[in-house]
């Protein structure tokens, strides 16, 4: 996937330039591609003048950055003990069955990627499935398929 | 000034000064691994550990890192002890396990009569320790080319992406300030490599001996504000040239007197 790095400068000339604004930024990148592309971490360093490795370090540091392009729809499946224990494996089984792609990959045509996520705070409601910021509790297997399309 | 009680002599310190710094100067081994007195102290190692109490704790003990604690007046510091000891052999344990490979970490790890690690020992186990000296001192010399990158047990110390460090100077300051070696550099003719970048080297333009690399001469000059030329002879060769230019400014000095 080619993007256009005059597009990822577009987002970063829209956000303040400030150093303490570096998690937003990369935030406001990743909201327009789905993740972040490479040229980014050097524009965004050359905008904030602050160290690549920095941003670089950064942006590894935390799980909801992505370096590898990922797809519209994201699909988080909680794998957290109570989760685990209710079926997320079934889920994530079907997933593969229905989408074509296991846990950290994305389709061909870029439009889904599943994740596994170790908790989400909503044991009670396990298994938990996550479409888009949309959670989805007591999850059937035989609908993780269907719920994943729909959102 | 401060006042302080240290494995039972009493010491004075200025205000602001860490612990360690105090208990070095009186001379008393404590292990480090991550201090170095050209970097800001952040406490990775842990080895540093001591026990400070006061005389209104109520004989309340803490252990806190030596390095990063500041003195305070009435303080009462015990640097070793059989619950310091327990804390820096687990430490070491820990670390026998992550680099079991490492003659630095064997060393140390074998003054605490650990041979091999009591955790299942990572075989393939590389020598970093995760001090962050290396990170730190490039902080200081403001390039910041290498950083900590991932979390956890996959983090790393290198360049943006695994790659060469844009920024890198090749400088060696990483690689001269690692307690265990890790960070590996060679100079091969002309040319310097590390962290997988490969500089060119200046040449002595009177004596041929390499020096630094380019970058780093560039760098130094511009943030120094050196001449142009500055790097264009060695240390040697510019102490001979300035030991010359006196011999004759005495000399002429000698005559005019005459």
């Amino acid at each position: 996937m080619i993007i256009d790095s005059n597009k990822i400068q577009k987002v970063i000339d829209d956000s303040p330039q400030d150093k303490k604004q570096l998690i937003m930024i990369l935030q406001n990148i990743q909201q327009e591609f789905h993740y972040l592309p490479k040229e980014s971490i050097g524009l965004v360093s050359e905008y904030l003048g602050m160290p690549q490795s920095t941003v670089y370090s950064a942006a590894t540091f935390y799980k909801s950055f992505s370096l590898v392009p990922r797809g519209e729809n994201i699909i988080k499946v909680c794998k957290g003990t109570a989760c685990h224990i209710k079926g997320a494996d079934l889920i994530i089984d079907q997933l593969d069955a229905g989408i074509g792609i296991k846990p950290g990959q994305t389709t061909k045509d870029m439009k889904y990627t599943i994740e596994v996520v170790n908790c989400v705070g909503a044991c009670a409601m396990a298994p938990v499935m996550i479409v888009n910021d949309k959670y989805f509790g007591e999850v059937k297997c035989n609908r993780a398929t269907k719920l994943a399309k729909t959102g | 000034m401060v006042k302080l009680q240290i494995n039972g002599k009493t010491v004075e310190a200025r205000e602001g000064e860490m612990l360690l710094a105090v208990i070095q100067r009186m001379g008393i081994d404590v292990p480090t691994q991550c201090h170095h007195e050209a970097i800001e102290p952040t406490g990775n190692c842990r080895l540093c550990m001591v026990e400070i109490t006061k005389k209104n704790w109520d004989g309340w003990k803490k252990s806190v890192t030596s390095c990063l604690y500041p003195v305070e007046e009435g303080l009462i510091v015990e640097t070793h002890n059989d619950k310091l000891f327990e804390i820096r052999k687990t430490i070491l344990d820990l670390q026998l396990a992550r680099s079991p490979h490492s003659d630095y970490v064997t060393k140390m790890a074998a003054e605490y009569g650990l041979e091999k690690s009591s955790y299942p020992a990572e075989p393939q186990g590389d020598d970093c320790i995760m001090c962050y000296a290396c990170t730190r001192i490039c902080d200081v010399l403001g390039k910041s080319a290498i950083a900590p990158t991932m979390r956890g047990h996959e983090k790393i110390i290198a360049g943006p992406f695994g790659e060469a460090p844009p920024d890198c100077i090749g400088c060696l300051s990483c690689a001269h300030i690692c307690p265990t070696d890790h960070i590996k550099w060679n100079d091969k003719g002309n040319t310097r490599k590390i962290w997988d970048k490969k500089f060119k080297l200046i040449k002595c333009k009177k004596c041929g001996k390499k020096t630094i690399t380019r970058e780093f001469a560039d760098y130094l000059i511009e943030k120094r504000e050196l001449p142009s030329e500055y790097f264009d002879t060695c240390d040697v060769c510019k102490r001979k040239e300035t030991a010359e230019k006196m011999g004759e400014l005495v000399i002429k000095a000698r005559e005019a007197t005459i």
